[in-house]
């Protein structure tokens, strides 16, 4: 074959792509959410707002770390209308990002969890458990506190996601720190947890690792415990007996959207009694707003009232963020 | 028919000097022979007045009309590599066509232009084949061909016949020698080996260390080398030297290896030190006794080894202190074995004296 | 310089217009991200203190030390595994070697972070085949740790060993090796002395992607290295992690990611530097001819190691058609995972299909000719032109990502939310590649073919379109494919790339992975399988016809 076929061919598929591309350019009335949830939950709630209102969802999928950098990067030009699935601590710290709604839904959420600017509001809180796989575990063996958690028997058998790249797993490290009595003694303590942990590298990888049998214990967030043992997972979720947090995720609209009806109205949207009821029955997310009864919803879960809550420093340990960080991480270094 | 002038041209890479200031004037119609070793810089000029080297500076000249200037495709230069590169991917017939359709020359017209060059090169009919169903000297032709139909101005040849084998290069020179003559193109042909340059050339420029040594015929070369590495480089020589201990009529006699030559030479004085080569073939065998031509010289030496080569007939002799004398004659002399003595004879006058080294 | 001599203006046209699209696409977003690196908190004054902080602190010595010792002893093992199985294919009677061939590039189709995921299913700690080892005797078999993640590196890297070496085995002038032989060398001192001479360079341009491929995926390290340190995942981490994000460190990891890489392409051009080979192969060497058993012990190594390497495509074939409850997998047969993915749109198929053809097209308009050139025109302009085109192959595809995004989000050339984006970043990605493949296919052909051209009379130009790029040809479409593969599995930069129309395949793979429906992921991988395949069996199907050699 001569060249000049070749590159008439090539020529071709150039121009083709680029005429398909064109083609679906532009588009109108959608609304680009910036999820850092899961897809079960995205596929869930995206379906069901479309349904409901008619707008079509752009999902832009990804860690939320990713999901804060391009909102940060974007900022002169923004492409999403909405952020969804992200922590307290970045959406506070990404205030400048966001622009002011009061949600519909605005009072059924607790003060606590909605930013008194309105800039963001919650929509579930994570309860921070943890996860025992009772295959490779028999029930009773498992550990009730947190400070079990620093037997030196589970060397090697917990599996922690590193706090570097999850906000969740910060709070759960200082909490640690101030549970295990605070100041040095309490950091000497969390210090013997680390020792006993694996820290992987993202939280999916640690209820993955519980669930497929690859750790029997793991300090994780609580929907993905009922989410496995739901669906036929041998996994027990553990409420620490000394004490848990829970983290607040929510979501924000994003400040020049293209989209900011879009993004108001799927605002409203999720944190609607009806809507909650339906993902805390699906996929387990505990509702921001109190009024749910999730017993009737789906056997098991216990309601926040059931559960021992630990006093926890969150804007102490908000503030000290880097200098905390840094002997997390220099813990981890030494103990590995 | 085109004249080739190389003016003062030079090149260096960084430090390595490739060809250092070189001036030729190669007559039109001529087959002239760039001779050297591997590094003497031949290849580099050939490249120069193909378009391939850069100058550094100096012109290159095909009749009045500069060329260094000119970019390699527009030199109307035609070359033969010492791979032949013959386009693969592309048949006898395409090869050859190769360079008409660049020149847009009408179907017909090209069509009869590829027969004539094949047959040109005795390769008629060939023009369907593939170029690897062809031996080596097939497309040693092709590239010929390929490179004739274009009908360039002048032709160079670099090392084309280094990989074939030796029957057939001798066969090949020959046809190359018969087509330049045929068509009197000028030619410039690069190579290593002395045999292949005495024999096709009109003319010999022997480069050494980027520097043209010595220019001249194949037979004024050969006999009147003007320096030892010419000497030595063109065939086998013995390459001798020594002071020079007297004078006589017949010319001066040299002290070598503890034996005295005597060689023709003019205005040198006693007690200078010379070198000379004495070519094998001017070295006779002579019966002790026999009388010698007036002027001739004469030496006893011991058959070290005898190479008996079919129509010649190798020999070396050693003489005085060890040292070893070849000898070239024709035929096989009779009686003559390893360890015999024997009385070898020459006339100075064939002798060549170069400053000593 | 004399006034008036002939410039080549088609190199220089070419550097040209390489130096500025890698200046613009490349090294201005990457200058945008790094920057950060060298300047101090404030971002004003330029200081080394980042670089000072990062190699006083031992858990980033070690995660460097890691990384290129993984990097090392996965070169190693890719040429170990590669090269043999490259001469096999090329001079031993091996059965199927156009299905072999096709599946020989097909660990490069499946995305790392699937291939991770398939690995863990069945070398985990409760791994299928770690839980089978133990009850025949083998037990605490895992594939976490450096060996395992030099065994996954290794089977998903060795076809960028074995296709360059294979065209390289197929371009051996046969005579050199009779030569070789002739003068009285035995078969093996013919193949180390002659042969393999002539390979090298492919094998070391194969080996050099592996190498960087290695230094900067984090995709399988993320999943595999458990909490080891690795270069790369520190990095990712430092840029985007949730709650430790830290630019400037972030920067000096990836400054150190490019200059660990440089070093390797500048070791490699120094050997090159040295040694020159270009055969002019008239013909493709003959099969050798081999008794029974040697036969036989070619067929089963050249099988043996491609189907290993394919294990994880069985494994996520297999995942593809098990019942799965929400995240948890039944041992059921099922098609519910592919139901599931059909009632989906089928958008991200035909995006992955048409930004992957659009951007290997251009990878190979715009990598070909500087191939050329560099290989070519031995300049101080090309030697720069060389690393500046390796450079991409060493950025992490997070970091370009994230520096398009912050260059051309405003200003004079907004590329944000659309398809181009995407192509670029694929483009400057894979351009290495294409680059390298196209200088490992110059060296095997010899520079007077093209002398011998522009000496009939065609410019140099028309020289490099109407017979350098024919002969290349077979490589071309080789790589112009294997650049498509590649990019049909990209994730690093999609992620941080892609708008809601533009999702591709990978994406939804990433997502389904990341949460909690692993049964539609491999769903997607098999598609994507599939998908890949159908193109790499066309191409071999194709060039066997025209008995071209590959890559």
């Amino acid at each position: 074959m001569t060249f000049a076929r070749w590159g008439q061919a090539l020529g071709w598929l150039f121009g083709l792509a680029l005429m398909h591309a064109g083609d679906a350019a532009a588009q109108g009335t959608e609304v680009v959410v910036y999820t850092g949830n899961e897809s079960t939950l995205n596929d869930l709630a995206f379906a069901a707002f479309q349904k409901d209102t008619g707008i079509k969802v752009q999902p832009v999928a990804a860690g939320s770390g990713v999901l804060v950098k391009r909102v940060q990067t974007e900022k002169d030009r923004p492409q999403g209308d909405v952020i969804w699935g992200v922590s307290r601590s970045l959406l506070e710290t990404n205030r400048a990002h966001f622009a002011p709604y009061r949600s519909k839904n605005h009072d059924a959420i607790p003060a606590e969890h909605r930013d008194p600017e309105m800039l963001w509001i919650g929509n579930n809180l994570h309860l921070m458990v943890i996860l025992q796989n009772t295959k490779l575990l028999p029930e009773g063996q498992g550990p009730k506190t947190w400070a079990d958690l620093l037997d030196p028997k589970w060397k090697g058998k917990i599996a922690f996601t590193d706090p570097a790249n999850s906000g969740s797993a910060y709070s759960t490290a200082t909490l640690l720190v101030q549970i295990f009595g605070g100041g040095e003694g309490g950091w000497a303590k969390a210090t013997e947890f680390f020792r006993n942990a694996k820290i992987l590298n993202k939280s999916s990888l640690v209820f993955q690792g519980v669930g497929q049998g690859e750790y029997p214990i793991g300090v994780s967030l609580e929907y993905a415990g009922y989410l496995w043992a739901a669906n036929g997972a041998p996994v027990k979720v553990i409420y620490p007996a000394d004490g848990t947090i829970a983290q607040m995720e929510g979501c924000a609209v994003i400040k020049g959207g293209p989209n900011p009806d879009g993004a108001k109205a799927f605002v409203d949207f999720i944190n609607r009694k009806d809507v909650r009821e339906m993902i805390f029955a699906k996929t387990f997310r505990r509702p921001a707003r109190p009024d749910l009864d999730l017993a009737k919803l789906s056997a098991g879960v216990p309601p926040l009232a059931g559960i021992k809550m630990a006093t926890y420093d969150e804007k102490g340990w908000t503030e000290r963020r880097a200098e905390s960080m840094q002997r997390i991480q220099d813990i981890i270094a030494k103990t590995r | 028919m085109t004249a080739i002038r190389i003016d003062d041209v030079a090149r260096a890479y960084g430090p390595v000097v490739a060809v250092a200031g070189v001036s030729l004037d190669i007559v039109a119609g001529e087959l002239f022979t760039l001779l050297g070793p591997s590094g003497c810089g031949k290849t580099t000029l050939l490249r120069m007045v193909a378009g391939f080297s850069k100058l550094d500076r100096g012109r290159i000249l095909f009749g009045d009309r500069r060329i260094d200037t000119v970019p390699p495709h527009r030199r109307n230069a035609g070359m033969v590599f010492q791979n032949y590169a013959i386009f693969p991917n592309m048949t006898v017939g395409g090869n050859v066509a190769y360079g008409l359709k660049a020149r847009h020359v009408p179907g017909a017209e090209m069509k009869a232009r590829i027969a004539r060059a094949l047959e040109l090169v005795r390769l008629g009919g060939f023009g369907e084949r593939w170029p690897h169903q062809l031996s080596g000297g097939q497309l040693q032709r092709v590239a010929l061909a390929r490179c004739l139909v274009v009908e360039p101005d002048v032709l160079l040849l670099d090392e084309p016949l280094s990989n074939l084998d030796a029957q057939l290069r001798v066969e090949m020179r020959a046809e190359i020698r018969a087509l330049q003559q045929k068509l009197r193109i000028t030619t410039i042909y690069v190579t290593h080996d002395q045999e292949e340059a005495l024999a096709i050339s009109d003319r010999v420029a022997v480069m050494r260390g980027g520097r043209v040594q010595q220019l001249g015929t194949p037979a004024n070369i050969y006999r009147r080398p003007a320096s030892a590495f010419v000497a030595a480089f063109l065939g086998t020589t013995n390459l001798l030297s020594g002071p020079v201990v007297a004078r006589t009529s017949a010319g001066a006699v040299v002290l070598a290896d503890g034996q005295r030559f005597t060689v023709t030479a003019d205005g040198i004085a006693e007690g200078a030190r010379v070198s000379f080569s004495l070519r094998p073939e001017a070295i006779h065998l002579s019966a002790s006794g026999e009388a010698l031509p007036p002027g001739w010289a004469a030496l006893e030496a011991r058959v070290a080894r005898i190479e008996f080569l079919g129509a010649i007939t190798r020999i070396e002799f050693s003489y005085a202190d060890g040292a070893l004398l070849r000898v070239a004659v024709l035929g096989l002399p009779p009686g003559l074995a390893e360890g015999a003595t024997a009385r070898l004879v020459y006339d100075p006058a064939q002798t060549t004296v170069f400053p000593a080294p | 310089m004399t006034s008036g001599r002939a410039r080549p203006l088609f190199p220089i046209g070419v550097a040209v217009v390489a130096f500025a699209f890698l200046g613009l696409f490349m090294l201005y977003p990457l200058w945008n991200v790094f920057r950060a690196s060298i300047l101090d908190s404030a971002g004003e004054t330029f200081t080394l203190a980042n670089y000072a902080k990062v190699l006083s602190t031992a858990f980033y010595r070690a995660g460097i030390f890691n990384s290129l010792l993984i990097g090392i002893l996965t070169t190693l093992a890719t040429i170990a595994i590669g090269v043999p199985l490259a001469f096999c294919v090329a001079r031993m009677p091996v059965p199927g070697k156009p299905l072999l061939l096709a599946l020989a590039a097909l660990p490069l189709v499946l995305p790392s972070f699937v291939g991770a995921y398939a690995w863990v299913l069945l070398l985990g700690r409760q791994g299928i085949l770690s839980q089978a080892l133990a009850t025949v005797g083998v037990p605490g078999v895992s594939i976490y740790g450096i060996g395992g993640l030099v065994l996954v590196f290794t089977l998903h890297t060795f076809p960028y060993v074995m296709l360059p070496a294979l065209a390289a085995f197929k371009a051996v002038d046969v005579s050199i090796e009779e030569a070789g032989q002739n003068l009285g060398a035995s078969r093996l001192r013919t193949f180390q002395r002659v042969t393999l001479p002539v390979v090298m360079p492919a094998v070391l341009a194969g080996g050099l992607l592996v190498f960087m491929e290695t230094l900067e995926n984090f995709g399988v390290p993320f999943v595999l290295a458990e909490d080891m340190p690795i270069l790369a995942v520190q990095a990712y981490k430092l840029f985007v992690g949730e709650a430790g994000a830290n630019p400037a460190l972030a920067g000096v990891l990836g400054v150190l990611l490019v200059g660990c890489t440089t070093v390797a392409l500048l070791l490699q051009r120094f050997y090159l530097a040295r040694r020159r080979f270009a055969t002019a192969a008239r013909t493709a060497p003959p099969t050798l001819a081999a008794s029974r058993w040697l036969r036989w012990a070619a067929g089963g190594y050249a099988w043996g190691v491609v189907l290993v390497s394919l294990v994880p495509f069985f494994a996520i074939v297999a995942v593809s058609f098990m019942r799965f409850k929400g995240p948890v997998m039944h041992l059921e047969p099922s098609l519910d995972n592919f139901l599931n993915l059909f009632s989906r749109s089928q958008r991200p198929l035909a995006n992955t299909i048409m930004l992957a053809t659009a951007a290997a097209a251009g990878a190979a308009i715009l990598g070909v000719p500087i191939g050329y050139v560099l290989t070519r025109f031995r300049s101080g302009a090309a030697h720069i032109l060389d690393v500046l085109a390796m450079v991409p192959f060493a950025v992490a595809g997070t970091v370009l990502g994230i520096g398009l995004v912050i260059s051309f989000n405003s200003g004079w050339l907004v590329l944000t939310g659309g398809w181009l984006i995407l192509v670029l970043a694929y483009l400057v990605r894979k351009l290495p590649f294409n680059v390298r493949a196209s200088a490992a296919i110059l060296h095997q052909i010899d520079p007077s073919l093209e002398e011998a051209s522009i000496n009939l009379g065609v410019s140099p130009l028309r020289t490099f379109f109407g017979l350098t790029v024919p002969l290349m040809a077979g490589g071309i479409i080789g790589g112009t494919v294997l650049t498509w593969v590649t990019i049909a599995s990209e994730l690093s930069s999609t992620v941080v790339l892609y708008s809601g129309p533009w999702t591709t395949l990978t994406v939804v793979m990433f997502q389904a992975l990341e949460g909690t429906s692993a049964g539609a992921a491999s769903a997607a991988a098999t598609v994507l399988i599939l998908v890949t395949i159908v193109p790499l069996a066309f191409v071999y199907r194709l060039l066997k016809r025209h008995d071209v050699a590959l890559v």
